[in-house]
């Protein structure tokens, strides 16, 4: 049995047959994962220094001196990473007084720290599977992004409290920009805003929680949403990056809405990070972190690993960040690794190197290496600059 | 998938009974379900002006001939790899309940839904509830589906 | 000729399939630099489904191919998936525009943006 480190799920029911140092056969994988097990062969990359193929040593050298030599470093990315990774990070951020960010947009960051720090009520996704009669995905369509979600927790399984599950006892609803994947499924239930309308739709929420005619939406359709959150025994929201990004700086009314529903039932919420430790990321910041953008316009040298900052980030961050020496820690070729001073090839985490990692929800998943590597982990690759600066 | 009404309209249309059916309409229901083969139509394979909608005919029945015994056709191409089919299916949650159940993959060989390399595939297609004489028209792997990767002919 | 839209991104499971086992193939630029238009702006526009299209924004342009969304109807609204694509389209902030990236979409000559060239606009130097 493995752990797919394809997505912050962390399914821990892979069953594989190894063959020849590769893997042939693999069940229970989503194809989210299957293409995450096949980049075990695919586009690895390769220990360099400014283009030219060096040894290993050497370019681990290299980032030590690039590092002890910036004047202002930042340590950035780390939510593909281990938890023991993380901690080696933080420990060379604090030696070298060098800033640390990951790549999610900062939005994402309050709401983490508000979970974190209990402030939002939260579960785990096994409660979820066990006692939610109501989840509700907002701005998330996890049958693209986490594609086990509904399957393994919020909608199809059987559990505890809810032996009837899906046919009866489960009751899903989306509300979203665009008609997903996710939202089909959840047929008449699905409820459509506009770009940058989900301010106002939980106002409308709001008002139908006092009884009072919502003033915008399609008022019929908001009463009936209201009747069934009111109803919900144990409602779950799933917020995603598309409620994020349209409440910016807005949270607290989103946290308006939660204490409201508290009021009248139980309702949790449950984060849908992308990458498989960007929960653990925040869990050790105990804090919302920094801004990337800002980060990066003020570095003189920049260490990315766990992620891909110029293919996941705006323009002008990834410009900002790519004006300046970058050390890569990184599996695979990666629109970062080509940009970079120095590549640092690693074992991939959850196939080659073991660790520990913190589900979407904050459960801890430790997991073991499946396939032989002569690659060091990111953790044993920090632990030698962490030596060497 | 071609319906009833277009199989009817390649159909002789004279109600013959030959088929043991009352009208064309039954059969053209019959071949839709796979219950009727289009040589127990005899007007329709031996009359030469029946030619062109034999060969039409043939033609749109083909996909239902690569169809499984209950009419479940999969599209791995679209198949998400969710495991929504496998953990809704009640005959997955019967042979499996500690793990379909509660919606972990399946260990066993009992079931008839599983992910494999990242798509699901089917097994052991008898257990079916739209299988045999006592079928039941049972929809919890198509409704469940988030990309039609999964439909019944 | 063109049309002004405000772009929302998703996420597209094939496109994570894609990008996971490498970012440089045809398959990834297919799956990632592709728009989805309502059917009203793609027959204003005179578009077939696959036809190029360029989406200029306030930050940039690139190319890309125009499809029909299969949602109901959107005018004046797009998706693209998230990728380096659209974020050569997004604005300053780290946050994509809640409200979507306002851009114009008008029918193209040119090839599809490859990724070497993105990467060479992210590598220019100059602009902070």
């Amino acid at each position: 049995m493995a752990i797919c480190t394809g997505c912050s799920l962390l399914c821990e029911d892979i069953e594989l047959t190894v063959k020849d140092g590769a893997i042939s056969h693999v069940r229970n994988l989503c194809r989210k994962g299957h293409g995450h097990y096949q980049g075990l062969l695919t586009q690895r990359a390769r220990p360099m220094i400014d283009g030219e193929e060096v040894a290993l040593d050497q370019a681990i050298a290299k980032a030590a001196e690039v590092l002890h030599g910036s004047k202002a470093p930042l340590l950035c990315g780390w939510s593909n990473t281990t938890l023991e990774a993380q901690a080696a990070g933080m420990s060379i951020a604090k030696k070298l007084g060098a800033s640390i960010c990951d790549t999610s947009p900062p939005c994402l960051g309050t709401l983490m720290e508000r979970i974190i720090s209990g402030s939002a009520p939260t579960c785990t996704l096994d409660d979820v599977r066990n006692f939610a009669d109501v989840s509700v995905f907002w701005g998330s369509d996890p049958s693209n992004s986490h594609p086990r979600h509904l399957s393994r927790f919020s909608y199809y399984p059987r559990g505890e409290k809810r032996q009837k599950s899906y046919e009866e006892e489960r009751t899903c609803i989306a509300v979203d920009v665009r008609k997903s994947a996710t939202a089909t499924l959840c047929s008449n239930y699905y409820f459509r805003v506009q770009p940058g309308g989900d301010g106002e739709f939980i106002e409308s929420i709001l008002a139908t929680l006092d009884g009072k005619i919502p003033k915008f939406g399609e008022k019929k359709r908001m009463i009936e949403l209201g009747t069934i959150l009111r109803k919900a025994e144990y409602g779950v929201i799933f917020p995603g990056p598309g409620m994020l990004y349209s409440l910016q700086n807005k949270l607290e009314l989103f946290e308006t809405l939660l204490a409201k529903l508290n009021e009248i039932a139980t309702f949790k919420v449950v984060p849908m990070v992308e990458r498989f430790n960007s929960r653990g990321y925040y869990q050790l910041l105990h804090g919302p972190g920094n801004s990337l953008a800002a980060a990066a316009k003020g570095c003189d040298a920049a260490l990315v690993i766990g992620s891909d900052p110029l293919a996941e980030l705006p323009l002008a961050t990834a410009r900002a960040l790519a004006r300046v020496p970058l050390i890569v820690i990184d599996p695979h070729r990666s629109l970062t690794v080509d940009a970079a001073s120095v590549v640092i090839p690693s074992a991939i985490s959850g196939m080659e190197a073991g660790g520990t990692a913190l589900r979407t929800d904050g459960v801890k998943i430790s997991f073991e290496p499946i396939i032989e590597s002569d690659l060091p982990s990111d953790e044993q690759i920090l632990a030698r600059i962490l030596e060497a600066i | 998938m071609v319906s009833a009404m277009e199989i009817y309209m390649l159909l002789p249309k004279t109600n013959c009974k030959k088929c043991g059916l009352p009208t064309c309409m039954a059969f053209a229901v019959g071949l839709l379900s796979r219950e009727k083969k289009i040589d127990e139509c005899p007007p329709l394979i031996e009359e030469k002006k029946y030619e062109a909608k034999l060969k039409k005919l043939r033609e749109v029945m083909a996909p239902l001939e690569t169809a499984s015994e209950t009419g479940l056709i999969i599209h791995p191409e679209k198949c998400f790899g969710c495991g929504n089919c496998v953990v809704a299916c009640p005959v997955n949650v019967a042979a499996e309940p500690t793990r379909c159940g509660v919606g972990l993959g399946p260990q066993g060989d009992k079931v008839i839904l599983r992910v494999e390399d990242g798509v699901v595939i089917c097994n052991n297609l008898k257990e079916c509830r739209r299988f045999g004489p006592n079928k039941v028209l049972c929809n919890a792997c198509t409704a469940t589906c988030p990309s039609k990767a999964i439909e019944f002919v | 000729m063109e049309t002004a839209v405000s772009i929302v991104t998703f996420r597209d499971i094939f496109q994570d399939e894609a990008g996971k086992k490498s970012k440089f193939t045809d398959e990834f630029r297919d799956l990632c630099a592709r728009i989805l238009l309502d059917k009203q702006d793609m027959s204003r526009l005179g578009l077939k489904d696959g036809q190029k299209v360029r989406v200029q924004s306030e930050m940039g342009a690139v190319i890309v191919a125009a499809k029909t969304s299969d949602d109901d109807p959107h005018p004046g609204l797009a998706f693209m998936t998230s990728s380096p694509w659209s974020n050569q389209l997004a604005g300053e902030d780290e946050c994509m525009p809640g409200t979507g990236i306002a851009a114009k979409v008008s029918p193209s000559d040119e090839s599809v943006t490859q990724i070497s060239e993105l990467l060479q606009r992210m590598r220019a130097q100059g602009i902070l």
